[in-house]
């Protein structure tokens, strides 16, 4: 009986490991924040902060995962970031109190607590954005999801991409507004290794 | 109607300009005229619709300082015979209000960048409060002092890429060009008193130094607008009231224009 219990354990203790939350460092080289805002009702103007940190954690047998972002706002980017002939470059209008207001406001961030699951993989991630000192709920559906090692290193990584959007108003950012449409569209991808 | 109150231009010049003429005509007889700058400038943020006070920020404080200079000046106005005093006395509370306004972005800065933009901060606001303030008695150079303050800071702070701050500060050019234009048609009975120039000199002092803080406008052009009431006080001519308006208005814009200047050599990487 007790060798049976013994054996039980030892083929259990692995899938108890397994169960256990997993946490993950964002990766900063590998992990941008995209968006996108429609220009005069004609093309897309898209842009990526430069510099993000986070983590997030998943227990896939409690279906349970949060995630944390914090964007460094003056990392904005959109290309335009030569003045040329014109008073200030695109990238510079964005820093500007007119949009990011980055001197009063360094970071945004990110808090997701609430997941969804579709099997094992996370579908949905539901948190607070703070973003110029307004916190308001936000949705990212999670597109694409893998873990698996690195391939050079052999640590540990998972990672995808997410998407969502907000209206820019709802933060105090109406700069603009309707020229530059008030629905940014959202991308995210990341990736993290395992703590 | 509602489109043509969307526009930027409309928003931070006909608007402003037409409620600060009706609020200058209006208040006429009680001698506050002068309010015509924050009639104007409140049409305008009004109009913006990006004002709120959570969460209070720089640039919302800097209007609430507005509405209050606007008070306290229609208070001094009719309870108070201002002093030589009055203006070092407002220049002071607004110099240390202008550290309440900026605190968030000093509080982000190393101590002794702090300490040393606060300082800045400071001596800029209570110089152009204290000295714009002193001209309540004379409407046609505090008309030209609050014209050329509100466009130059709002000209700056567009070039130094603040579109909200450039329109905060043209709102507040148009709305003091209205007041101004009424003291051309009916003279020194429109009186300008500490209204005027407290609301003028206050929100042109702020909208400049938040343009220099969250947007790229040097300090330098902070430094030529602060010429402004110091220009304005040149010797005018016995010419009739009109002309001793445009005369004044020159020698404001000499400073105001400078502001620019430098906001615009800024922009293309030349710094004095």
């Amino acid at each position: 009986m007790k060798r049976m219990t013994l054996g039980a354990l030892a083929l259990t203790l692995p899938l108890a490991g397994l169960a256990a939350p997993e946490n993950y460092t964002l990766d900063p080289y590998h992990t941008y924040p995209h968006f996108a805002v429609e220009h005069f009702g004609v093309s897309m103007i898209w842009g990526r902060f430069d510099r993000t940190s986070g983590k997030f954690m998943i227990d896939r047998a409690a279906k349970k995962a949060s995630l944390e972002l914090t964007v460094n706002t003056a990392s904005v980017s959109t290309g335009d970031n030569d003045k040329g002939s014109r008073p200030r470059s695109l990238d510079e209008h964005l820093r500007n109190a007119d949009f990011f207001n980055v001197a009063e406001f360094p970071r945004m961030t990110f808090k997701g607590d609430s997941v969804k699951f579709n099997g094992d993989i996370p579908a949905e991630v539901t948190g607070q954005l703070t973003l110029l000192g307004v916190t308001r709920p936000l949705t990212l559906k999670v597109e694409r999801w893998a873990c698996k090692d690195n391939p050079f290193n052999k640590k540990p990584m998972c990672g995808g991409n997410a998407s969502g959007s907000l209206k820019r108003s709802d933060f105090g950012m109406k700069y603009a507004l309707p020229a530059v449409s008030d629905e940014v569209r959202l991308y995210v991808g990341f990736e993290g290794y395992r703590d | 109607m509602r489109e043509l109150l969307a526009h930027p231009i409309v928003q931070s010049s006909a608007l402003p300009f037409v409620v600060g003429l009706l609020a200058a005509a209006l208040l006429l007889p009680l001698r506050l005229s002068g309010l015509a700058a924050a009639a104007g400038f409140a049409a305008t943020v009004m109009a913006v619709g990006n004002f709120a006070l959570e969460p209070l920020t720089a640039t919302r404080k800097l209007v609430v300082l507005g509405g209050a200079a606007a008070l306290l000046g229609a208070l001094a106005d009719l309870a108070f015979r201002p002093t030589r005093f009055t203006g070092m006395v407002l220049g002071a509370l607004f110099g240390g209000a202008s550290l309440w306004a900026f605190a968030s972005i000093l509080g982000q800065k190393s101590p002794l960048e702090a300490a040393l933009l606060g300082a800045g901060l400071v001596a800029f606001t209570a110089w152009l409060v204290a000295a714009t303030v002193s001209l309540h008695y004379d409407p046609v150079r505090a008309g030209a002092a609050a014209l050329a303050l509100g466009l130059g800071a709002g000209i700056a702070s567009v070039l130094g890429a603040s579109a909200l701050l450039g329109q905060y500060g043209m709102a507040l050019g148009a709305a003091s060009g209205a007041f101004l234009l009424l003291v051309m048609v009916l003279g020194a009975r429109v009186a300008a008193g500490t209204s005027l120039t407290l609301t003028a000199s206050a929100l042109a002092a702020l909208i400049a130094a938040g343009a220099m803080l969250l947007a790229q406008v040097p300090a330098t052009a902070l430094a030529a607008l602060a010429l402004v009431p110091v220009l304005v006080r040149l010797p005018l001519p016995h010419v009739p009231g009109w002309m001793q308006a445009v005369l004044a208005s020159v020698y404001a814009f000499v400073a105001a224009g400078g502001a620019c200047a430098l906001a615009w050599l800024a922009g293309r990487g030349w710094t004095i």
